[in-house]
């Protein structure tokens, strides 16, 4: 496994403290918009995801890995499509905890 | 008649040892004359008699060899005697003359005398009636003429009728056949005075039914004692016992036993205790039960009793004697009760703390007391803590009393009988910080359970107080209901005040531990565990097997001898199973059902290794589970392997499985192997890993590692894992580069546990104590976190 680029656990709400900086981030598919993909974060908020998506078709829940660039929006290079179910509520806690308490073991 | 004299003094004298036979041949007179029937027909009748100097009364016996001088009717009550040839003995402290030789003097006279009994221990009853019985009785008879005789002629004859209720001890049955005797003598006795008795009871009749009875004890208390030993005759069965003082002293009027009934305590009760008399209040009533055994029919009345001094004893009645006092016995009522016969408490229906029990008879006595004077507390209680409850046995019968935290809704429950019944559960809570669950059953569910749920609804903090609650250990420790509870809803006790002001000041906010579904659950029981509190808690090595739940990773699967040949027939409703050997000419045998057959079934019986974040362990799963694992059944595994020797598929099916996560099922169970005690771990069930519950999980027992950093009480979830979290990484405090986890640790979490390495050493922690210097301190919450991150990226589904 490649650990050469770790990526930082985000929600919509800890995205702006990672700008510039690499994350990763599952969102919930909601619309696109002139090329980017807009999806909504596990703790809805809404966030741009633009990059080049891949070939098949995205489901409802989408990982993306990627550069922040923005506040509110990351340049995706890896996209996953985590399936239409998506336990939001736990991925969510997850993220809170990777940037708080166990901030440690992430980084 | 010519006035006779009896030698004065000559009871004193042969009773002192002063005297014997071959000096002194006193001239005695008899009082009475009594006939004792014995139930062995060999024995010839025997006689008892009293014989009186002028002074003083003694017991006495005729020889058998000198009952013709009865039976002849020379020798009769108010006879005057020489004795010629006599012993005296003593009998179970009681001191008897009897009588081998005699002349009789006088065969009717007038009593002669002031009589008093020569002896102080209780004397033989004399059978004094303060009748007014008239004098024309038949003497005759020798039951009756004592009654009549004494009574009238000599009113300062004296009654001892203390030991007379001892007698009543023995069983009713042989009193209705003696009264039968003696009343057939006694005609002037009128019947009626039995049944005064019954009923509440005039005082006055009480006395009279106690002497009357006393004949009749007499009786009955030969029997018994007559087989006992054929060649002596006892005057009484009794064993000597002490009054705190006579009751009815030597001297005074002439059977007036009415004298007020000396009250005893309940606790002073013992079954060599004459007549006793109970003052005590009902704190129990029990219903009229008809019951059905092998001997008949019957029914059955009990009622608990409590007196002042804080002694209980529980009293039954059978039959008729339930029906005559049912009706009278109101709970919480005083009442005195004499003329019971104790025995020895049957513990499976008795939970009061005394080893006696009172059984009535017809002719026990139940007077209400009308002046009631709370002296007599209503109620008794013995109330344990909560976390007394958990170091008790099953079945122990306790009270307890706590703040209801929580009540269901009465639930249809199907008995063992088949019959259906309520169940209500509700949790209550106590001082100790124990909770324990409390079952209602059957009415206890509508009345008092319904009003419970009402208080609860409407957020109040019900009290409820528990009389003989029965302890059970299902899930744990539990309380529940039998037919003998009570319960006292917002009751008005001390103790009850005292659990009050403890939860108004701090009951209230402090969780409980939860006695009932705790960690070392019996039964069902899907308490998650953590592979090492397997070894750890030493499961499985009770007279039980324990069932655990645990999360855990397939890591090894050994490939040979996966399954069995099993016979397919069907023994009963299940099939066999039992392994089949082949015979050697394609056909398998099985040695249960002592058959062959062509085709066998496969069953899986496979070996495996699990392991979670904390250990790894052999574990053997069955055909039903098996499958579930494999995926694939055991035959057609069977088949790929063995008959068409495909190994590469058989292979690429096990990799398969390899490293895929299950929720395993497993009873664990210690057994011994040639010596050897192992614990095996059979996985029951293996079923899929539901990623967001377990995610929940997780992260709920993080939030209560990270409140249980403040606070000291431990948490009081069914999880089990902060107790083998701080133990089960299994690092050293000096902070060695975890080892362990690295080596043991597959996949993903091999680069988390490198980093492990720069964590301050707060390694070793055990049990609940964490420390504060890292905020995030305990190292379980890390694994933890390691085991929910693995999951959060699983969750592509």
């Amino acid at each position: 496994m490649d650990t050469s680029k770790p990526a930082i656990f985000v929600n919509g709400g800890l995205l702006p403290m990672h700008v510039r900086k690499r994350v990763r981030t599952v969102v919930q598919v909601i619309g696109s918009d002139r090329g980017a993909v807009i999806g909504k974060s596990t703790d809805d908020q809404q966030l741009s995801v633009k990059g080049t998506p891949p070939s098949v078709p995205l489901t409802n829940f989408v990982e993306v890995i990627g550069i922040a660039d923005s506040e509110k929006s990351i340049q995706a290079e890896i996209w996953t499509n985590f399936g239409d179910t998506f336990d939001t509520y736990s991925y969510n806690q997850l993220c809170q905890l990777a940037n708080g308490e166990c901030q440690l073991l992430f980084l | 008649m010519a006035k006779m004299n009896l030698t004065e003094g000559a009871i004193a004298k042969i009773t002192s040892g002063g005297a014997k036979a071959a000096e002194l041949k006193p001239t005695l007179q008899v009082t009475e004359l009594k006939q004792v029937h014995t139930k062995q027909p060999q024995q010839s009748d025997r006689f008892r008699l009293v014989l009186s100097d002028g002074s003083h009364l003694q017991q006495a016996m005729l020889g058998t060899q000198i009952n013709h001088l009865v039976k002849d009717g020379n020798l009769r009550p108010c006879s005057v005697v020489q004795l010629i040839q006599y012993t005296c003995t003593t009998v179970q402290g009681r001191m008897i003359i009897i009588i081998l030789e005699l002349i009789v003097i006088v065969e009717e006279c007038a009593l002669i005398g002031h009589l008093v009994s020569a002896q102080k221990s209780l004397g033989p009853p004399q059978s004094f009636t303060n009748q007014p019985v008239n004098n024309s009785s038949n003497p005759q008879s020798f039951g009756s003429c004592s009654l009549s005789g004494g009574a009238v002629e000599n009113p300062n004859l004296t009654v001892a009728s203390l030991p007379n209720p001892r007698m009543n001890q023995l069983h009713s049955s042989s009193h209705s056949s003696n009264n039968d005797s003696v009343r057939h003598g006694a005609t002037n006795v009128p019947p009626s005075h039995l049944k005064a008795e019954y009923g509440a009871g005039l005082p006055g009749a009480a006395p009279m039914n106690g002497s009357y009875s006393d004949q009749c004890a007499i009786f009955r208390n030969h029997r018994p004692e007559i087989s006992q030993a054929p060649g002596t005759y006892f005057y009484s069965s009794r064993s000597v016992y002490q009054q705190p003082s006579p009751m009815y002293p030597n001297t005074g009027q002439v059977a007036k036993n009415d004298a007020p009934p000396k009250l005893m305590p309940i606790s002073a009760l013992n079954p060599y205790q004459g007549r006793w008399t109970i003052k005590a209040r009902v704190t129990a009533k029990g219903e009229l039960r008809h019951y059905n055994n092998p001997r008949g029919d019957g029914k059955v009345f009990s009622f608990d009793l409590l007196d002042s001094d804080g002694g209980e004893i529980k009293v039954t009645c059978f039959n008729a004697v339930a029906d005559q006092f049912y009706h009278q016995i109101e709970g919480g009522k005083v009442y005195l009760i004499s003329r019971g016969n104790l025995k020895p408490a049957q513990k499976n229906f008795n939970h009061l703390r005394n080893d006696l029990e009172v059984f009535l008879e017809s002719t026990s006595i139940v007077q209400p007391c009308f002046e009631d004077d709370n002296v007599i507390p209503r109620q008794q209680f013995n109330f344990r803590s909560i976390s007394e409850v958990e170091g008790m046995d099953n079945n122990n019968v306790v009270d307890i009393i706590g703040m209801v935290s929580s009540i269901t809704p009465a639930a249809s429950i199907m008995r063992k009988n088949g019959t259906e019944t309520q169940k209500r559960i509700l949790q209550l809570k106590d001082m100790s910080g124990r909770s324990v669950e409390f079952a209602l059953w059957g009415s206890f569910c509508n009345a008092e359970g319904q009003r419970l749920q009402n208080m609860c609804d409407s957020g109040g903090f019900p009290f409820l107080a528990v009389k003989s609650g029965r302890v059970s250990d299902f899930n744990g420790k539990a309380v529940g209901t039998i037919s003998t509870s009570q319960l006292f809803i917002d009751p008005d006790f001390p103790e009850a005040r005292r659990l009050k002001e403890w939860f108004e000041k701090e009951g209230r906010n402090v969780p409980s531990l939860s006695i009932s579904r705790e960690m070392s659950s019996v039964g069902r029981a899907d308490v998650p565990k953590t592979i090492s509190q397997i070894k750890d808690e030493r499961l499985g090595t009770s007279e039980k097997p324990d069932w655990v739940t645990v999360n855990a990773t397939v890591i090894f699967i050994k490939a040979d001898n996966f399954c069995y040949t099993a016979c397919p027939l069907m023994s009963g409703d299940r099939p066999c199973n039992k392994k089949v050997t082949n015979n050697g000419d394609g056909k398998w045998s099985c040695e249960k059902c002592d058959q062959s057959m062509d085709e066998c079934d496969y069953r899986y019986i496979l070996q495996f290794q699990i392991q979670d974040h904390t250990s790894i362990t052999w574990v053997t799963a069955f055909q039903e589970s098996g499958e579930e694992i494999m995926g694939i059944s055991a035959k057609d595994l069977n088949s790929l392997k063995y008959e068409k020797q495909d190994n590469e598929s058989f292979s690429k099916i096990v990799r398969q499985v390899l490293f895929s996560k299950f929720v395993f099922k497993l009873k664990v169970k210690e057994e011994t192997f040639s010596d050897e005690q192992r614990v095996k771990s059979t996985v029951v069930r293996a079923g899929k890993v539901n990623y967001s519950s377990q995610s929940k999980f997780l992260l709920d027992m993080m939030e209560k590692f990270k409140s249980g950093n403040s606070a000291p009480v431990a948490s009081n979830t069914e999880s089990t894992y902060p107790n083998s979290g701080a133990n089960s990484i299994g690092i050293e405090s000096s902070g060695r580069p975890c080892g362990p986890l690295g080596s043991n640790q597959v996949g993903n979490n091999g680069y988390i546990a490198r980093k492990f390495g720069s964590l301050p050493s707060e390694v070793g922690q055990h049990g609940n104590q964490y420390s504060t210097k890292f905020p995030t301190s305990s190292l379980s919450l890390t694994a933890v976190v390691l085991l929910a991150i693995p999951q959060q990226i699983a969750l592509v589904s």
